[in-house]
């Protein structure tokens, strides 16, 4: 369970490998994220992006590599033995998934009940003190199903929240919101990193993201981490495969799958 | 003679329906360990007893109702010829407690309860929400689906009983109008003829189909691949698969109980 990673990295992923019959997504991947940081997972459409960051709360295992958490190896932990570790990896998935059957309030309310000890009245309390975090108070008596996406995501944010993660997985959290939306998430993930100290990975191809928030990014290109750096870095890369994927020029030398 | 397409068909067909078998015996058997010890969601265990035990009460008495009825009037020819009202009551009743009414319900139940079920757990499993619970450190077994195992096992039992109950009166009701017969003709033909052990049969077979359809619609609900087409591919299968069960076990259980 222990490992070599470096103190200042949080988690580490060594040359992990992942394919879905034929298809190799994960083709050795490696890349570190520290604490406390927003960490970006960038790269185009089908490279496997989601793929790396389900890895991280065992909703996939890898066919080959080492994963390692806060200094515990925990790729080949049994199904049981990841409920802990995902107490402390929190994930808003893509569609917030929030469960329709549940006002907004009784869905954040839901980890609070089961893992906090909390009573009904207490957690639905407390989940109220959350939406009012993510400026949703006004909605949580309302069902998901009436909600716009934004507001979904702003919601599926506060039920992680509820768990007190210390990391939390976006999955392409501001993919599908106009413009004003997306900030207000992008803001919303920097002040989780900033004002409590959860370290956050984002998995998006969102630029202005990327570039508003980022202190870290990789950049995933052929199953690898092609290149890794601050934000200033990719900026000013030279690398003809990141200016393409910057610039969204269609012509170029990166091959897309697919295509 | 067999082709060799029809020898693949019934292989593919025999290793499908093993596969599926396995599939629900490894989820009864995760059902019964997070039952050992109890671990249970109270707020979504009555939820779900609710909207399938006492959502599901007004559809299954009116059927009860008209098949206590149809239980009479079929019989009533054979005992006018006879001269044998006296036997209406105890005919009726231990007709619908052994096999009619638990039989009947139970397949009203799977077509309401269980499809809606399989439904409603293959599409939180397509869209992720399954998942989403995971990522919460919430084991979607006991979450999830123990619940609607014991919520569909007491609410079918709870029905049949009741059931049983509204197609007897159901019959009293066309005997009387249609037959000319005396309530108290049919009461006494009922108690003098019926007992306990009749009663008790038709329980056994209640909780026991319960549990058949909340175990292949839970069953073919999380297992569910393949977006929309899939849910309706999994809401099909599993509405079969629990006719097909609730015959079977119906077969079985008439053999085996006394």
């Amino acid at each position: 369970m222990t490992s070599s990673a470096t103190p200042s990295s949080l988690i580490e992923f060594r040359d992990v490998h992942k394919a879905f019959g034929a298809k190799r997504i994960l083709q050795g991947l490696t890349m570190e994220v520290g604490r406390q940081e927003v960490f970006f997972i960038i790269g185009t459409s089908g490279v496997g992006k989601s793929v790396t960051i389900k890895h991280l709360i065992g909703l996939l295992r890898v066919d080959q590599g080492e994963i390692h958490f806060d200094g515990e190896r925990i790729d080949n932990l049994s199904e049981k033995h990841f409920y802990p570790v995902r107490k402390r990896i929190g994930m808003v998935f893509q569609h917030a998934t929030l469960f329709d059957s549940m006002s907004l309030r009784e869905n954040v309310a839901l980890p609070l009940r089961k893992h906090q000890g909390l009573g009904t009245k207490e957690a639905l309390a407390k989940s109220d003190e959350l939406l009012e975090r993510v400026h949703m108070g006004n909605f949580a008596h309302s069902s998901p199903a009436t909600l716009s996406d934004g507001m979904k995501k702003r919601a599926a944010i506060a039920r992680t929240l509820a768990m007190e993660p210390q990391v939390v997985l976006f999955d392409e959290p501001t993919t599908g919101l106009d413009p004003v939306n997306a900030r207000r998430i992008d803001r919303l993930i920097r002040e989780l990193s900033d004002d409590l100290g959860v370290t956050s990975i984002v998995v998006s191809h969102d630029l202005p993201s990327i570039f508003g928030i980022a202190d870290r990014i990789t950049f995933i290109y052929q199953g690898k981490a092609y290149k890794s750096g601050t934000r200033q870095d990719f900026e000013q890369s030279g690398d003809p495969i990141v200016r393409q994927f910057i610039s969204g020029n269609s012509h170029g030398p990166m091959e897309t799958p697919g295509f | 003679m067999l082709g060799d397409v029809t020898i693949s068909a019934i292989g593919r067909g025999t290793l499908f329906a093993w596969r599926e078998l396995g599939g629900i015996t490894i989820l009864a058997g995760q059902v019964l360990r997070a039952l050992l010890p109890p671990r249970l969601d109270g707020p979504e265990l009555f939820r779900n007893l609710y909207r399938m035990g006492n959502r599901s009460l007004p559809i299954i008495a009116l059927t009860a109702f008209f098949v206590g009825g149809i239980m009479v009037i079929q019989a009533g020819v054979l005992v006018k010829q006879l001269n044998a009202a006296g036997l209406v009551g105890w005919g009726a009743g231990y007709a619908i407690f052994r096999e009619v009414g638990p039989m009947l319900i139970a397949l009203m139940f799977s077509g309401r309860v269980g499809s809606n079920n399989t439904a409603e757990l293959a599409t939180m499993t397509v869209t992720e929400q399954l998942d989403g619970l995971r990522a919460l450190a919430i084991d979607p077994i006991p979450y999830l689906v123990v619940p609607r195992v014991i919520a569909m096992t007491v609410s079918l039992l709870c029905l049949v009983v009741l059931g049983n109950l509204i197609a007897l009166y159901g019959g009293a009701f066309f005997a009387m109008f249609l037959l000319d017969l005396e309530f108290s003709t049919l009461y006494y033909s009922l108690v003098d003829n019926i007992g306990w052990l009749d009663f008790v049969h038709g329980a056994i077979k209640a909780a026991v189909f319960g549990s058949a359809i909340a175990m292949t619609s839970c069953y073919f609900g999380i297992s569910v691949r393949g977006g929309a087409v899939g849910v309706g591919k999994a809401v099909n299968a599993a509405v079969v698969a629990a006719a097909i069960s609730i015959v079977t076990l119906d077969f079985l259980l008439t053999a085996v109980l006394p």
